[in-house]
């Protein structure tokens, strides 16, 4: 279960920062002025960080 | 005149404040290759942090985002990109790197095929490989000197000069101070590199625009379509984009400074908490590509390479000479610091993989540690040589580098990942992946649109699997071993 999680948390943002891009390729919606590919991007960035750090916690607990 | 004296003098005060950091603080013992390469393996999470961003937020980070940006628009996102991915495979792969490093009394990355696959045929095809990457690599990085010393010169001062005598000191620091010279030099270049960027991404678009929102809007007001990625497989569009990300992605820790980097860790714990650290340092980029937008409000019309200039030059247009002194002096170190790194693991290579286990130099601790140092001296030469010469195809070369250096994956994932991986499907592997990026250049239009990097993966990857199931794996025990040690 734990190492499904894992997998899923390690999945999740490096499928975000490459297959999805097509999806993200957008202008709208966008915040001042920030394209929404732009947004999603860093959105990702900061997300990727957190997802490796859920991760560390349950590899902790196993 | 007397702007350039004011700018040069602040970048060479800065270089030499650098150098002298880290020949302080390293307070370097080197009686061995280990000591000297990869930092007696004792680099706990800090340092080891400065020496990871340091080697990897180079100048063509610097220029080329900023270029990337003011030269194609929404294309030089992926810079932003493929970092974080990077981290997500470092974050598994990387301790298990540092564990058999560290179990076998590795110091370069073909080490790891040694041990793992018996075959020094095969080691020295890797380390032939790495070699011949890193190169241009460390060319590419004088252009970048190059270019910032001409802008801050204000043309007055002749940049071969000026460079030559960044690499002679560079040089001179590698031989003093080894891996940890590069770590401590790393706190200076990294606080001044985050420092000019945020400046630069805040006031450019200031200037331009009135801040971000307004520079943004202008920019796809007057290039519209600039900010998104044309679909599909056109020049630098969608497909380029997904394929470049994942090639750049899965080559991150495929360079051999990085490899010498993940051997100086202390612990494996260091290295995850690096893995969850550095993709925040990406964030910095997204300040170096507003710079590169706000340069084309304020600096129109700069063509290609010139391009990578615009930022710089736009300082220069606005700012006085000392503040030009400091970013540009933030730039030089981020083109030595990678350097100094670049130079210690090639001639580490050569000293242990190619004199060392192919013509039998001598082994013992001093006469490796001294064949190293004089190697970092010759290569030293030969990529200034090198650059010398050759200098205008090396955006070509440094695109085949990432691509190259990329085939070492399969070989490295399988090590750890699959028993039956044999020496002769890793060779092939490569010989192959190479083999498809030589011949990319008569097949373009057969890539649509991908990075051809990506194909030549895909290639290495199915030949190594093909070729290691009708091949001879290793004896059994020296896998047991190789994977017992992984896991520790």
């Amino acid at each position: 279960m734990k190492r499904y999680a894992a997998i899923v948390l390690a999945a999740v943002p490096a499928i975000a920062l490459t297959l999805a891009i097509p999806f993200a390729n957008r202008m709208e919606p966008s915040v001042g002025g920030a394209p929404f590919l732009l947004l999603w991007i860093v959105g990702w960035v900061v997300a990727a960080p957190i997802c490796l750090f859920c991760i560390s916690r349950l590899e902790r607990r196993a | 005149m007397t702007s350039a004296f004011i700018a040069l003098g602040i970048v060479a005060v800065v270089i030499i404040a650098a150098v002298t950091l880290g020949v302080i603080a390293a307070r370097a013992n080197l009686n061995s290759p280990t000591d000297f390469v990869v930092g007696g393996r004792s680099l706990g999470s800090v340092l080891l942090w400065l020496l990871m961003a340091g080697e990897i937020y180079t100048s063509f980070t610097f220029l080329g985002a900023a270029g990337y940006a003011y030269g194609l628009g929404a294309p030089a996102f992926y810079i932003l990109c493929y970092g974080p991915v990077a981290y997500i495979i470092g974050y598994f792969l990387t301790p298990k790197i540092r564990s058999v490093g560290a179990a076998f009394g590795m110091i370069t990355q073909p080490d790891i095929f040694r041990a793992r696959y018996g075959s020094q045929a095969l080691a020295g095809l890797a380390a032939l490989v790495g070699f011949f990457f890193l190169i241009p690599y460390i060319t590419l990085q004088l252009t970048g000197l190059q270019l910032l010393l001409s802008i801050a010169g204000y043309g007055f001062v002749e940049p071969y000069v000026a460079v030559a005598v960044a690499v002679a000191l560079i040089t001179g620091f590698v031989w003093a101070t080894g891996l940890r010279g590069t770590a401590w030099a790393s706190v200076l270049k990294d606080t001044l590199v985050l420092a000019a960027a945020i400046f630069a991404g805040i006031v450019l678009p200031l200037h331009a625009a009135g801040g971000w929102g307004g520079m943004l809007r202008a920019v796809t007001s007057s290039h519209p379509g600039w900010l998104t990625l044309s679909p599909g497989a056109s020049p630098h569009g969608v497909a380029w984009f997904v394929t470049s990300v994942i090639v750049s992605a899965a080559g991150f820790f495929m360079w051999p400074p990085s490899t010498a980097a993940i051997f100086s860790s202390k612990s494996g714990d260091a290295l995850r908490r690096n893995a969850m650290l550095l993709p925040l340092y990406s964030l910095l980029i997204v300040f170096v590509l507003f710079a590169g937008f706000a340069a084309l409000l304020i600096m129109p019309g700069l063509k290609g390479t010139a391009g990578d200039q615009a930022f710089m030059l736009s300082i220069r247009q606005i700012y006085p000479a000392w503040l030009l002194g400091l970013v540009a002096a933030a730039g030089c170190l981020a083109a030595l610091v990678p350097v100094s790194a670049q130079l210690l693991a090639a001639a580490s290579i050569f000293a242990k993989n190619i004199a060392g286990d192919m013509l039998h130099a001598p082994s013992d601790d001093r006469s490796r540690t001294r064949l190293t140092r004089i190697l970092v001296i010759v290569l030293a030469l030969l990529a200034y040589g090198l650059w010398f010469a050759l200098k205008v195809y090396l955006v070509d070369l440094l695109l085949y580098a990432y691509n190259g250096i990329v085939q070492f994956l399969p070989g490295t994932l399988l090590a750890f990942g699959w028993r039956r991986t044999t020496a002769w499907g890793v060779g092939s592997g490569i010989v192959a992946g190479i083999g498809v990026l030589i011949a990319a250049n008569w097949l373009g239009a057969l890539m649509h649109g991908m990075n051809p990097g990506i194909v030549a993966l895909a290639v290495n990857f199915a030949v190594t699997i093909a070729v290691s199931t009708l091949t001879a794996p290793p004896p059994a025990d020296v896998i047991d071993r190789f994977i017992a040690a992984s896991n520790d």
